[in-house]
């Protein structure tokens, strides 16, 4: 059920890409490329599931650059979930400098940024599907939300995830699960929950706490089984199965997650044969690679809807009969796929990649409303112009990004430490060369609800260690056992790495403040966003202050910050940040 | 899973605790001294030497990776028919380097009419968590897999 050459081809001419024998062609300006161009879609059957995954609370357009860096083990690079750059445009047949190229890579971001302009926002979401809806009719079209929703900027932080999902309820979302949702913490997310329109559901979170009535008990409703087109779909959660480990444990203490791929075999096998649905579909936030694992091992599954790892992809990729589709990050695509069903059986079925070009999708007016209502409380702090940025501040890469960089120049500054640690989250926002750094900027690369910077002492062999444990859950070949976020950022340090060594065995020349390593000195070490102080001593306690806070002054103390992008990280075993498959070069 | 199935499984892990008083845990730093076992001993002690074959009979559940190293869920479940001429006599669990391997032994009759056993075990670190199973006939059955203990921080 793959989309044949030719579809892809016709979808690709459409948007003046990929097939170009004349690669010198000048792409289509804005102008060029009409609404009917980004709606055009051969419709199949009577369903469509409409999809998005990690909108990160983005209900305003926005910049977003992809990664210039993407690399993992070399059984994995090159590969849906670790494309960027030239080896992505290769993959999907991009033509540079198209609107397409613009949205999925970061090749000539700037110039092109200029010429398209801010991508997603909900106000222009909600007219492409309205405009869906309109045209396959409101009860045969579904709208799923992958998660990673309600967190990720200051007015999702500020109203306690409460704007996002007004935001969602107005989108018309049907059913979602969750991540970094849970960082409300349970009371919160069940409050939420309430106020929402859409179902919350997850299989694989199941109470822990044997003096809880939870124990051993589902927290949310596995499925749901949603009639459409006349056809019962039945749609499995699958919420992020490390949410306990990537983010603090005391937001969801007495709540376990987990892949839990024996249960939701179990839920297939139900939903099939008990409930006699047609098209069995997963709503997923385990991770592009990951879910292609997970279609490996179970069996069943028609579709899988990713997110997590904030991937376009144009093209689905088909394992063991199961098609799985991811629709990027941010809310600058929505996925749509038309799904053919007949006698039980899905029989074929259309996606495709929808990028919300601002620009050229207009805005709905009650969605603008909305958004300027639900910023109005918090306008006055959030615009706020802290100061100007030389070179463009960017989040993403597998090592380093600048806006990561200026967070950590922030924390050396006023921390007086040797190393700082910055999360190497995908969420974020990309500031412009010469724009104005507002403080809305500031919560849009660190908007999380345990903010605090900790400063703390740490040995240098406990360092060494700790890299080592990051850098295998990043890099490990088994996609099972990463956890989906790039390495941590570090400020003060320097080191190679060499990617396809074995455990503990990648880090080399590992620097701090220019000198070697002494594993048996303590440094002094700030650290926001893990749970790196649990690891530490000597906890300081009167500098423990938000990061959003200390990156806001450290801005307007310098007025115009200049963060180059040289990175501190030295790859040894590749060539470049973006290799093709089988490859260590570009 | 049931409440009253779990709690049926509680009991037994309970009374398994019981007669098993020498369940043991790994501490992070190595102790140096009689509780030390390592993996590969304490395999030759129980098979005698004898090979142990990896088997799709032997069901291991254990997380990728793992939520809380201290306290973290083990499951085997072993395919058997349980009667007088076939069945499990014993499950032993490990935690392959902790500084002792050996978490629990389980002794089982035909009257267990199941093969199976949950518990939850300490790791020091990432490692292979692995089961052998001793059959009535006398061979060994064996079933490995990796869990990743870790500080995590990504997202």
């Amino acid at each position: 059920m793959e989309i044949s050459r030719r579809d892809f081809m016709h979808i690709a001419a459409i948007f003046g890409l990929g097939a170009a024998t004349s690669s010198m062609a000048s792409s289509k300006t804005p102008a060029q490329i009409s609404l009917k161009d980004i709606y055009d879609f051969k419709s199949k059957g009577k369903v469509t599931l409409l999809h998005m995954c990690d909108l990160h609370a983005h209900i305003k357009p926005l910049y977003w650059r992809e990664p210039s860096t993407l690399i993992s083990a070399p059984n994995l690079v090159g590969t849906p979930g670790f494309l960027c750059g030239e080896a992505f445009a290769k993959h999907y047949g991009l033509e540079p400098s198209s609107l397409d190229a613009y949205f999925d890579t970061h090749m000539d971001f700037d110039t092109l940024a200029k010429k398209f302009g801010k991508m997603g926002g909900v106000a222009h979401m909600k007219t492409y599907l309205d405009h869906v809806r309109a045209e396959r009719g409101n009860d045969n079209v579904l709208f799923l939300d992958s998660g990673d929703t309600w967190q990720g900027t200051g007015v999702a932080l500020k109203s306690g995830g409460e704007a996002i999902v007004k935001a969602q309820n107005y989108l018309g979302v049907d059913v979602m699960v969750g991540h970094w949702e849970f960082t409300y913490g349970k009371e919160r997310v069940k409050e939420l929950i309430e106020m929402l329109d859409a179902k919350f559901i997850s299989q694989n979170v199941v109470g822990d706490d044997p003096f809880s009535e939870e124990y051993e008990e589902l927290i949310f409703e596995p499925y749901t089984i949603e009639e459409k087109g006349g056809a019962k779909i039945g749609i499995i959660g699958q919420s992020f199965p490390f949410t306990s480990t990537a983010n603090p444990k005391e937001f969801t203490q007495g709540w376990s997650f987990g892949l839990r791929l024996e249960t939701l075999q179990e839920y297939v096998n139900e939903l099939r044969d008990e409930h006699k649905v047609d098209c069995v579909v997963v709503l997923s936030h385990d991770g592009f690679s990951v879910d292609q694992e997970v279609a490996r091992q179970v069996h069943g599954i028609d579709f899988i809807l990713s997110g997590h790892t904030h991937d376009p992809s144009p093209k689905p990729i088909t394992i063991n009969g199961t098609v799985i589709v991811i629709a990027g990050s941010h809310g600058k695509y929505i996925g749509r796929l038309d799904v053919d069903i007949k006698n039980g059986k899905v029989k074929d079925y259309e996606y495709k990649l929808v990028p919300i070009a601002s620009n050229m999708i207009p805005a709905d007016p009650a969605g603008v409303k909305l958004v300027d209502e639900l910023y109005a409380p918090y306008a006055k702090e959030f615009n706020e112009v802290l100061g100007k940025t030389k070179n463009t501040l960017y989040k993403r890469d597998t090592f380093f990004s600048t806006f990561d960089q200026l967070i950590n120049d922030a924390i050396m500054d006023e921390m007086k430490c040797d190393i700082s640690f910055t999360p190497g989250y995908r969420w974020g926002t990309t500031v412009l060369a010469g724009d104005d750094i507002l403080m809305d900027n500031v919560y849009e690369m660190c908007g999380i609800t345990y903010p605090n910077v900790y400063t703390f002492e740490l040995k240098g062999s406990k360092i060494a260690t700790l890299l080592e444990d990051i850098a295998d859950n990043v890099f490990n070949s088994n996609p099972l056992y990463q956890q989906g976020g790039d390495m941590s950022r570090l400020g003060g340090v320097t080191y190679d790495i060499a990617v396809a060594n074995q455990a503990g065995k990648r880090i080399s020349k590992l620097m701090i403040g220019g000198k070697p390593i002494d594993l048996e000195k303590t440094y002094i070490v700030s650290s926001w966003g893990g749970n790196l102080q649990n690891a530490g001593t000597n906890l300081q306690k009167e500098k423990i202050r938000a990061v959003y806070d200390v990156t806001r002054d450290y801005i307007k103390r310098q007025k115009v910050v200049d963060v180059s992008n040289k990175g501190n990280v030295t790859l040894v075993d590749y060539d470049c940040g973006c290799p093709v498959k089988g490859s260590r070069s570009c | 899973m049931q409440r009253r199935e779990f709690f049926k499984k509680l009991g037994a892990v309970a009374a398994v605790t019981a007669v098993m008083p020498s369940m043991s845990f790994a501490e992070e730093a190595k102790p140096k001294g009689p509780n030390e076992f390592s993996y590969q001993k304490a395999l030759d002690v129980i098979t005698g030497g004898k090979p142990a074959k990896t088997s799709s009979k032997v069901q291991l559940k254990v997380p990728e990776i793992a939520e809380n190293g201290a306290v973290v869920p083990v499951t085997v479940e072993v395919d058997s028919p349980m009667t007088e001429s076939d069945y499990v006599k014993t499950i032993h669990i490990f935690a392959t380097k902790n500084s002792n391997s050996r978490c629990v032994s389980v002794h089982l009759t035909p009257a267990n009419g199941k093969a199976m056993f949950a518990t939850r075990i300490k790791l020091g670190g990432t490692q292979d968590v692995a089961t052998i199973v001793e059959m009535s006939d006398g061979t060994f059955l064996t079933a490995a897999q990796s869990v990743k203990v870790t500080i995590g921080g990504c997202g």
